[in-house]
């Protein structure tokens, strides 16, 4: 569990985070999105105590990060930049880690074999791709086998399969009863991996919802759905709340239903689908809507504040 | 997950534990060492064997022998930096304050392993230059042993001073967070500011300069101190205070300060 009590951080005259509170559920992986610039680094930071919030506070598992006595195994995280000195292994890197919570070799050894690193284990970081680094820095943050984990843009320049690797392991990680706090500036990502979402913008609270909410919310979720027997399965999906239109013969989008119930419609009628795609696409503008809002509220308050 | 209660938490012992292993798996720390050792050793065999047996009389012979040590200075003084600031420069103190975010340990902790393993090694490589030194020296007016009176006490009171020069600039590091501007300072603290300030015509300010570290380093480095001078304990406490005060600094800022 990870809450955030009306934190707010001003660096000089700019306020980066205002006043945001939410909870972080233990057994989800929570999506924690925001453009570029939004202060989800920052909220990570504070909640980390790298960052003294200027106001409010960040508890995990009840407690603020440095009033843990073993600290690592309550909070596991990967931040943004490397964080890692170039010039040593990954194994002595772990391992120096390790030592301030007696944490013994096998479990080093154990997160080098879980995050694929185990032949690198003794090349110097300095070498080490993108993809090397971040898995590194996941091996860091799994060290004390933790109850939560703080990941800040892991997908962030990984090839597809480092992607893929990302979000399974974040799922089986929820599965497995801890706490996941995942950042991304992407929607269609997190749409992916999270079941819950926090939203903000310019450092302020948007949305604390469920993605299954946000998509119905937010009015996305056209599903695209090309047929042969267009006119039949309009005919079937007809229902209060579902929306159909068609640009070119054959071609139908669909709102208010999901693909499951079209596929299991049609299939049950005998109704060829040559695609059957959920729009992700749309997803993404209405969390743009969703911030750029944010942006024009903001600036409006300031204005009137002047 | 681990259900069980853990027998994992930090403790100071576990921090120290863990900067000494960060400092020995790095090849830059037994470059610096060794290269430092090494200068030290070749100038003093080179000023022995180069020493045409006058001229130098005025000069201390502990002093003469170790000239070779402000390499050492300097080196040991960056290996000090590099502990510090250089964590800021690759983002590895993230990790660091992030497994002890109580932060002072990992200060003490570095400040401690430094001072163990630059002390030892300051000390063997002196007792090593001198007798090697001297073995040149013989029947010049430099000429002088191990068991002179106040050899001893300066060959260590040089380990010494330099161990605390390398403590005060791994607090200087900390301070800065910047290996470039911490150098810098470091230089110009030790080095510059000093032959700057004795150029001021006031007796108050002559006596200042004599206790700044690189002076209070070369009164701790003199076997036999001429009258007047600053007397090797008094140059000792000075280098203390300085670099006593310059860790304080660094951790009261480390604490506020963000990371």
């Amino acid at each position: 569990m990870l809450t955030a009590h009306e934190l707010t951080k001003r660096y000089g005259g700019r306020t980066v985070v205002t006043d945001l509170s939410f909870t972080v559920r233990p057994g989800t992986v929570t999506g924690f999105l925001g453009p570029n610039g939004a202060g989800k680094s920052t909220t990570m930071r504070m909640i980390l105590g790298l960052d003294a919030p200027t106001r409010g506070h960040a508890t995990v598992g009840g407690r603020s990060y440095a009033a843990h006595p073993a600290p690592l195994t309550e909070v596991g995280a990967l931040l943004e930049a490397r964080s890692v000195h170039p010039g040593r292994t990954a194994y002595h890197h772990l391992l120096a880690l390790a030592h301030t919570h007696g944490i013994p070799r096998a479990r080093v050894e154990q997160v080098l074999a879980l995050t694929g690193l185990t032949d690198v284990a003794h090349r110097r970081v300095k070498g080490f791709s993108l993809g090397m680094g971040q898995r590194l820095g996941i091996a860091a943050a799994l060290l004390g086998d933790p109850a939560t984990v703080v990941l800040d843009e892991p997908v962030n320049g990984l090839d597809p399969e480092g992607v893929l690797w990302i979000r399974t392991l974040l799922k089986s990680l929820a599965a497995e009863g801890r706490t996941v706090f995942v950042s991304s500036h992407l929607m269609s990502e997190m749409a992916l991996t999270a079941e819950h979402l926090v939203i903000i913008g310019r450092g302020r609270l948007l949305a604390d919802t469920t993605v299954t909410d946000f998509v119905r919310d937010s009015g996305a979720g056209t599903t695209k759905v090309v047929t042969p027997e267009a006119h039949t399965l309009v005919r079937l999906l007809t229902a209060p709340g579902v929306d159909i239109t068609t640009d070119t013969p054959g071609t139908l989008h669909i709102r208010g239903t999901d693909a499951e119930h079209i596929g299991r419609t049609a299939a049950a009628h005998g109704i060829p689908l040559y695609e059957l795609t959920p729009s992700t696409a749309s997803l993404e503008e209405a969390f743009m809507d969703l911030t750029r809002d944010a942006v024009e509220y903001t600036a409006t308050l300031e204005g009137a504040a002047a | 997950m681990t259900t069980t209660a853990l027998p994992y938490r930090v403790t100071p012992a576990r921090v120290l534990r863990s900067e000494w292993h960060k400092l020995r798996t790095l090849r830059s720390t037994w470059i610096t060492l060794a290269v430092t050792s090494a200068l030290t050793a070749a100038m003093g065999a080179g000023l022995g064997a180069a020493y045409d047996g006058s001229g130098e009389g005025e000069m201390d012979t502990v002093l003469f022998v170790l000239l070779g040590t402000q390499f050492a200075q300097i080196n040991l003084g960056v290996l000090g930096i590099l502990a510090t600031a250089g964590e800021y420069s690759t983002g590895q103190i993230r990790a660091t304050m992030t497994a002890v975010p109580r932060r002072l340990p990992v200060l003490w902790s570095k400040a401690a392993v430094l001072a163990a393993v630059a002390f030892p090694l300051t000390l063997a490589t002196n007792l090593l230059t001198f007798p090697l030194a001297q073995s040149f020296l013989s029947g010049t007016d430099q000429s002088a042993s191990l068991g002179d009176p106040g050899v001893l006490r300066a060959l260590a009171g040089n380990a010494a001073g330099l161990t605390l020069l390398a403590v005060l600039a791994l607090g200087i590091g900390a301070l800065v967070r910047s290996v470039p501007m911490a150098i810098g300072a470091f230089i110009g603290l030790v080095m510059i500011l000093p032959e700057i300030l004795a150029m001021l015509p006031y007796e108050i300010v002559d006596d200042a300069v004599r206790h700044f570290p690189g002076k209070a380093l070369e009164a701790l480095t003199t076997a036999q101190p001429l009258p007047g001078a600053t007397s090797p304990s008094a140059a000792l406490l000075a280098m203390l205070l300085w670099t006593a005060a310059t860790l304080a600094i660094a951790a009261t800022v480390l604490r506020r300060r963000d990371v």
